[in-house]
C-alpha cells in the first residue's frame, strides 16, 4: 500500500507539472485583464493537433512541431483578444460569451479537420518507461515536467525583468497609472495573449507527446486550468505549480484509493472547497473575488 | 410590446405544426427546437433577473430528466405528475448550488459548470438507480387524452408548448413583480439596493430555483418524448450552448428572444449547415454567438426593433 501511495504521489507530481503549463496561460490572462479566455483549452488542443498532423503526415517528432504551433497558436490568441477588445458593454459576462463561442468554434474546426477519432503518438521513445528507484513514468512524464518548470522560469524572468513583463504587471494592478507612464495597455494585453499563445503552444505539443488527445478535450482542459487558478490565486507562479501539484495529487490518490471513474469528481471537489472555504485561493492576494 | 411580441411568437408556434405537421423529420426537429427554446428560457430568466451566466444548465435537463424517468418507470407515477417531479428534482439540485450564489461573474459560470460535471459523473457512477452508462430505455411517453394520443410528435409538441407558455407567463409576472424590480435594480449596483433593504442572495436564490424548476421540467419533457436517456446525452455539453446560442441571439433580456433564438438557430443549424458541414456544423453556432457579443450583445430582437446602441 505505501509503494501504491508514494508511486501515486510521484505520478501526481508529474501530471500536476504539465497541467500548470497548461493553466499558465489562462492564469496570465485573467491576472492581467481579469478575463478568463474559455477558448484556452482549445488552443493547447490545437497545437497537439498541429503535433499530431506533423508526426503522422511528416513523420516528424514533437519537437519539430513547436514553431508551426507556435505560429498558429499565437494568431489565433491574438484573435482571440482582438474579438474581445472589441466587446463595448458588460465586458465580464460578455468575454465569458465570447470565449465561450470561440470555443466552440475551435473544437468544432478541430472535429472538421482531424474527426472525432482518439490520437496519441507513435513514438515508442517518448512512450518508453523512466525509472526512478522504485517508482515508474513515461519519458515522455518527465520531459514534460522539465519543460514545464522550464516554462515557468521562463515566465517568471519575463514577467520580473524585461520591459514588457513589467509592463504587464503594471497594467494589470493599476491600468489608468499605467497609461499615465506610457504605457500603451491595449498593446500591452495583446502581448499577454501572445504569451498566452505560447504557453499554450507548447502545453499542447507536450500534451501530444503524453497523452491522448479527441476534439472535446479542449472545455475539460480549459476547466482543469481554471481550477488550478483559483487554487492558487490570482497573480502567482509558484502558486499555479502548487495549485497544479495539489490537483494532480488529488486525482492520482482517487484513482489508486478509489476509482479512476472518481477522477475529475476529486477535481471538482477540490475547487469548490477551495472557492468556498478559502475565497482567495491557497496563495492569492486578499479580496479580489467579490 | 413584449406581451404582443410573446403572443405572436406563440402564435407562430401553433401554427408551424399545423402547416408542417405531416413532414415527421421537419416536426422533430421543432419539438427538439422547443426543447431548447424552454431551457433557454430557463438560462436567460437566470441572466436577466439574477444577472448571472451559467454554463451549468445541462444539470438541471439532466437531473429532471433522470427524475421523472425513473419516478414514472419504477414508481408508477403518471407522465404528467413525471414533469412536475422532473421540475422539482433540479430544483433540489439547485438546492446543493446556493454557496455558488456567494461568487460572481467568471468563478460564477465555472462553479456551476463543476456542478454539471459532478452530476453527471454520479448518474454514471450510481447505476443501481440510473442503469449507469448503459442508460434508461422504454421511459413511457405522453398518454392519450380525452381521446387525442400526446404519444405522437404533434401531440408532444402540443404539451410542450404549452409548459412554454406558462413559463413565459410566469417569467412575465415574476419580472413585472416587485421582487422582478428589485432584482433589475441589482444590475445596477447590488451594494446600494443591499442598503435600501433588499436581500439580493434571497431573490438570487429564488431565481436560481425557478430557473432549475424550468430546465428540469423541459428535461423531463424530453425524456418523455424520446423514451431513452443516457448520462452523456441527459447531461450533454448541448444542453449549455444551444441555449445560450439561442437566447443570446434572441436576446436574453426579452422573454420572446430566446423561444424565437432557438426556432430560429437550431432549425438553421440542423436544415442548412448541418447539410453544409456534416461534422462539426456546430463551428457556425460558435461564430454566430461571437457576431452577436460584438454586433449586437442585446440580441436579435432589439436590433430589429431599432433599438441599436453603441
Amino acid at each position: 500500500m505505501g509503494e501504491l501511495i508514494a508511486q501515486a504521489l510521484y505520478s501526481g507530481l508529474l501530471q500536476g507539472g504539465s497541467y500548470a503549463l497548461i493553466a499558465l496561460g489562462l492564469a496570465l490572462v485573467f491576472g492581467t485583464m481579469r478575463i478568463i479566455n474559455l477558448a484556452h483549452g482549445e488552443l493547447v488542443l490545437l497545437a497537439a493537433y498541429i503535433a499530431y498532423t506533423m508526426e503522422s503526415k511528416l513523420g516528424l517528432g514533437p519537437v519539430a512541431a513547436i514553431p508551426v504551433a507556435l505560429v498558429v497558436v499565437c494568431v489565433a490568441s491574438s484573435t482571440v483578444y482582438l474579438l474581445v477588445s472589441r466587446i463595448r458593454e458588460d465586458r465580464e459576462i460578455n468575454s465569458l460569451i465570447l470565449t465561450f463561442g470561440i470555443g466552440v468554434i475551435l473544437t468544432n474546426l478541430i472535429l472538421l479537420v482531424w474527426s472525432a477519432d482518439v490520437r496519441s503518438t507513435s513514438s515508442s521513445w517518448l512512450q518508453e518507461a523512466f525509472v526512478l528507484g522504485p517508482l515508474y513514468s513515461m519519458r515522455s512524464e518527465v520531459l514534460f515536467f522539465g519543460v514545464s518548470l522550464a516554462m515557468m522560469g521562463g515566465l517568471w524572468w519575463w514577467l520580473s525583468r524585461s520591459w514588457y513583463g513589467r509592463a504587464v504587471r503594471a497594467v494589470s494592478s493599476n491600468r489608468d497609472a499605467a497609461k499615465l507612464m506610457g504605457i500603451d495597455p491595449g498593446r500591452t494585453e495583446l502581448v499577454s495573449f501572445i504569451v498566452a499563445g505560447v504557453l499554450a503552444a507548447f502545453a499542447g505539443v507536450a500534451l501530444f507527446s503524453y497523452g491522448v488527445i479527441q476534439p472535446a478535450y479542449g472545455a475539460a482542459l480549459t476547466v482543469k486550468a481554471f481550477i488550478i487558478t483559483v487554487l492558487a490565486g490570482v497573480g502567482s507562479i509558484p502558486g499555479v505549480l502548487l495549485g497544479a501539484v495539489l490537483l494532480g495529487v488529488a486525482e492520482a490518490l482517487t484513482v489508486t484509493l478509489a476509482s479512476s471513474a472518481l477522477q475529475e469528481l476529486a477535481g471538482m471537489a477540490l475547487f469548490l472547497l477551495v472557492l468556498f472555504v478559502m475565497p482567495n485561493g491557497l496563495f492569492g492576494a486578499a479580496g479580489r473575488r467579490g | 410590446m413584449n406581451r404582443i411580441a410573446i403572443a405572436a411568437l406563440l402564435g407562430a408556434y401553433v401554427l408551424v405544426p399545423l402547416l408542417l405537421g405531416s413532414n415527421n423529420y421537419v416536426m422533430s426537429l421543432i419539438v427538439a427546437a422547443l426543447v431548447i427554446g424552454g431551457v433557454a428560457l430557463a438560462w436567460a430568466l437566470l441572466g436577466n433577473l439574477g444577472g448571472m451566466v451559467s454554463f451549468g444548465h445541462s444539470a438541471f435537463v439532466g437531473v429532471g430528466a433522470y427524475t421523472s424517468a425513473l419516478l414514472t418507470l419504477k414508481a408508477g407515477l403518471p407522465v404528467l405528475a413525471g414533469l412536475l417531479a422532473g421540475g422539482i428534482g433540479a430544483a433540489v439540485a439547485a438546492l446543493a448550488m446556493l454557496p455558488v450564489l456567494r461568487l460572481r461573474g467568471p468563478y460564477f459560470a465555472l462553479a456551476i459548470l463543476a456542478y454539471a460535471h459532478i452530476f453527471k459523473i454520479l448518474a454514471t457512477e450510481w447505476s443501481t438507480v440510473t442503469g449507469g452508462a448503459g442508460g434508461v430505455s422504454n421511459i413511457p411517453s405522453f398518454p392519450v387524452l380525452a381521446g387525442v394520443d400526446f404519444g405522437t410528435k404533434t401531440g408532444a409538441y402540443f404539451i410542450g408548448l404549452t409548459i412554454v407558455t406558462l413559463f413565459a407567463f410566469a417569467y412575465q409576472r415574476i419580472r413585472a413583480s416587485h421582487y422582478g424590480i428589485a432584482l433589475r435594480a441589482m444590475h445596477g449596483s447590488e451594494d446600494a439596493t443591499r442598503v435600501v433593504g433588499v436581500n439580493s442572495t434571497l431573490l438570487k436564490a429564488a431565481m436560481l430555483l425557478v430557473s432549475a424548476f424550468m430546465a428540469g421540467v423541459m428535461g423531463a419533457f424530453n425524456a418523455h418524448y424520446i423514451n431513452f436517456l443516457e448520462p452523456d446525452y441527459a447531461f450533454a455539453g448541448l444542453w449549455v450552448t444551444l441555449p445560450i446560442v439561442a437566447a443570446i441571439f434572441g436576446g436574453y433580456r426579452t422573454i420572446a428572444g430566446p423561444l424565437l433564438g432557438a426556432m430560429v438557430v437550431y432549425l438553421v443549424d440542423q436544415l442548412v449547415f448541418k447539410s453544409l458541414i456534416p461534422t462539426g456544423h456546430q463551428l457556425v453556432l460558435g461564430a454566430l454567438l461571437v457576431a452577436m457579443i460584438i454586433f449586437s450583445p442585446r440580441g436579435l430582437l432589439p436590433l430589429l426593433r431599432g433599438k441599436k446602441h453603441a
